[in-house]
């Protein structure tokens, strides 16, 4: 029996000598500190380095901590706020339902003051659909009500790239601005072995976000809305042309093989490696690129219009934002801090340590070629998140499918399109008898 | 003598046989650690495109990105920490649970013993919220020990089942000759189950550490602090939102696996004792 109290004190000892090495116990909240969670593992660093920044000019210190992957961030957030324990400045990853539901819980601030603030010298600095992703307007879905809750850190958009080396090998000088001149074009890249587009289409939002380029090109914003509302039918012509574009990309042989398994990131490994000659990915690819081929040549083009009544629009919003914590002590100061991130001079630094497009339109002189061409077209873009209405889950599921069963050849475009007209009426009269 | 011939025929295709079988599963199962290894030695750009099975230049520097840059020092000895105290922690609780489970009688025993089984039942991921709810309000969220508790609590059913298994196997007969030589419940325990349970507690000590070893997400939703974090942590360092820099990672995990690779091939020969033991325990004591 002595020997097993020898042991237990033994334990006991070594516990508490453990915590008070290890330091178990919880330090008390510090003053004067803004704690700010992020995901972003790629621009931890520079975050981390405008900190610094940040505190030898006003004092404050920013805490940065990083949890990745984002999957993961996102349970610690909604764990937080159920336990209310939310940091000052955080980022709410997924759709626009889940940021709502944050609102309309209590836990984000509402910036709309501090944006209108000096004659909304804030608002005005930074890209308006940046802002959009973070802007709730009079009557939105959720009934969330009506201001901006969020900051844009950056900006990123969804185009084509084209890989000038292999572009000059097959004798093309520019770029396809038709859709008919990149058919030519992949003729003359097939002659000498080149493939043509590579991309995730694997994910089905890759392919989805290809045919809402052409869908807002073939047949303008409006009749792509009426067809959400229910007024015009999938079977339309003009949705039989975006459907075509697929097989018209496989049958011509545009499409890279394998393109309808393929995940971004092996597209991404494709195009970085020159295997293959355009690629349809988003602005965040030009850090991907640099880092597994930091000589590829390249440049960003929109995709090739068919139409020429309707301007092509491609998928853009905001990259990445942040949001403050309605239930800080130190709001004012994490505002304040905000502020000063989205400025000028620190969204230069950023997109140029990470190469991101800066949401800061003021910031674009000093970024890199390839994110000029792709800022360029900002004004271009749109994207589901806010748009005024949804098209209902099922049918994109059904119309996300249906673009890859017509580049395996499983089915004709009159085929899904029947297919998804068949669910967009099923669920409307699902939503009537509601 | 033909008879003989064929037998010996026989015996060897079937030796033949069973050792190509198991090369095979071996080579399946080491296989993947060897491409690890090799792709630590590679750097990004020939990562995708050298198929060669041992790459021209070793390329060593992926390890020091992965120490310096992932903070693999810390976190390493973190993973230290929470592994050898949770372990630690479910040996002697679940020992002493299931020694009481197995042997003592006291009003719910059944209730209680099925209660804890039935937690195994409660995927982890189902428990994050209500846990970090609870550390919060007690206070332990942030805390090393706070997060050794949470993981102590969900290493200990499956250590309870498995040692009160052994437990009722063990002859009454041991009980009683140690209770002629004047040892009570605990010294029981302490003297004749504990060591009894060698290959049981061996099985629980590799299940245990592998876990711990491996577990970030728990660690993630409780801990803020980066000196706090567990080595997992440094490894996602390098897993980005849109890309990977799979050469450090590879590295990392080179760092990461060898420790518990160390224990596991320390504890080999309980382990599968532990796996393979008759259905008397105490026999080949």
């Amino acid at each position: 029996m002595k020997k097993i109290a020898h042991v237990v004190c033994v334990v006991i000892v070594g516990v508490a000598i453990f915590c008070n090495i290890t330091g178990c116990v919880r330090t008390p909240p510090e003053k004067n500190v803004v704690t700010v969670w992020h995901w972003m593992t790629d621009r931890d660093q520079a975050f981390k380095e405008l900190a610094a920044r940040y505190e030898e000019q006003t004092g404050i210190k920013i805490k940065i901590n990083l949890y990745a992957p984002s999957d993961a961030f996102s349970r610690k957030v909604v764990a937080s706020a159920q336990a209310k324990v939310l940091p000052d400045i955080y980022g709410i990853l997924g759709k626009k339902k889940i940021f709502a539901s944050f609102i309309e819980g209590g836990f984000v601030v509402d910036l709309t003051a501090e944006f209108q603030k000096d004659n909304k010298q804030w608002e005005k600095s930074l890209f308006p659909k940046a802002l959009a992703a973070n802007r709730f307007v009079e009557g939105n879905v959720y009934n969330t009500p009506p201001g901006i809750y969020g900051v844009p850190i950056d900006v990123t958009n969804i185009q084509m790239l084209y890989n000038k080396k292999l572009l000059a090998k097959a004798g093309i000088k520019h770029p396809p601005k038709t859709f008919a001149e990149l058919l030519a074009a992949n003729k003359a890249l097939a002659r000498v072995g080149v493939s043509g587009l590579v991309s995730g289409f694997g994910e089905a939002w890759m392919a989805e976000c290809f045919a809402s380029n052409y869908a807002f090109n073939i047949m303008g914003q409006e009749k792509v809305f009426a067809t959400y509302r229910g007024e015009v039918p999938y079977t339309d012509p003009d949705w039989l042309k975006v459907f075509t574009v697929f097989k018209t990309l496989t049958e011509e042989g545009v499409f890279a093989r394998g393109i309808v398994t393929k995940g971004n990131k092996y597209a991404e490994q494709d195009f970085a490696l020159e295997r293959a000659a355009f690629s349809f990915n988003g602005s965040w690819c030009v850090n991907v690129y640099h880092k597994m081929n930091p000589n590829l040549e390249y440049g960003a083009m929109l995709p090739p219009a068919i139409s020429t009544e309707y301007p092509m629009r491609i998928w853009g919003y905001a990259g990445s934002s942040f949001v403050v914590n309605n239930h800080s002590v130190r709001k004012d100061t994490a505002i304040a801090f905000l502020k000063w991130l989205t400025a000028a001079e620190q969204q230069a630094y950023l997109a140029r340590e990470t190469k991101n497009l800066p949401a800061n339109r003021r910031a674009l002189a000093s970024v890199p070629d390839v994110l000029s061409d792709f800022a360029e077209v900002m004004d271009q873009t749109t994207h589901p998140s806010i748009w005024p209405l949804d098209e209902s889950s099922l049918v994109l599921e059904k119309f996300d499918k249906g673009l890859q069963s017509i580049i395996i050849g499983e089915k004709t475009p009159e085929q899904i399109a029947q297919e998804v007209q068949e669910v967009k009426e099923r669920e409307m009269a699902k939503q009537k008898r509601k | 003598m033909i008879q003989c011939n064929k037998y010996r025929l026989y015996s060897g295709a079937k030796n033949f046989g069973i050792n190509v079988f198991l090369l095979s599963v071996a080579v399946t199962c080491l296989f993947p650690l060897f491409w690890m290894l090799r792709c630590s030695f590679m750097s990004l750009d020939t990562i995708f495109v050298d198929k060669s099975l041992i790459p021209p230049p070793l390329v060593f520097t992926n390890y020091i990105t992965a120490w310096t840059k992932g903070n693999f020092g810390v976190y390493l000895l973190n993973s230290v920490i929470y592994t050898a105290s949770v372990v630690v922690g479910i040996v002697i609780i679940s020992s002493l649970a299931a020694y009481a489970f197995s042997r003592l009688e006291f009003p719910g025993r059944n209730f209680f013993f099925y209660m804890f089984v039935l937690a195994l039942m409660i995927p982890l991921p189902g428990s994050f919220v209500p846990l970090v709810v609870m550390m919060n309000k007690i206070g332990l969220a942030n805390t090393r020990i706070g997060y050794i508790l949470c993981m102590i609590n969900v290493g200990l059913s499956m250590s309870i089942l498995i040692l009160k298994t052994f437990f009722d196997k063990m002859p009454s007969d041991l009980e009683d000759a140690a209770r002629i030589d004047g040892c009570g419940r605990l010294l029981i325990w302490w003297h004749v189950a504990l060591p009894l349970a060698r290959p049981a507690i061996a099985v629980i000590v590799i299940f245990n550490s592998l876990n711990v070893w491996n577990e970030f997400i728990l660690a993630q939703l409780l801990l803020n602090d980066e000196a706090l974090m567990p080595l997992q942590k440094g490894v996602m360092l390098f897993t980005n939102t849109n890309s990977v820099d799979y050469p450090v990672i590879m590295a990392g995990l080179v760092i990461s696996v060898t420790p518990i690779i160390l224990v596991y091939l320390a504890m080999q020969k309980h382990i599968i004792k532990g796996l393979t033991s008759g259905t008397v325990i105490g026999e080949s004591c």
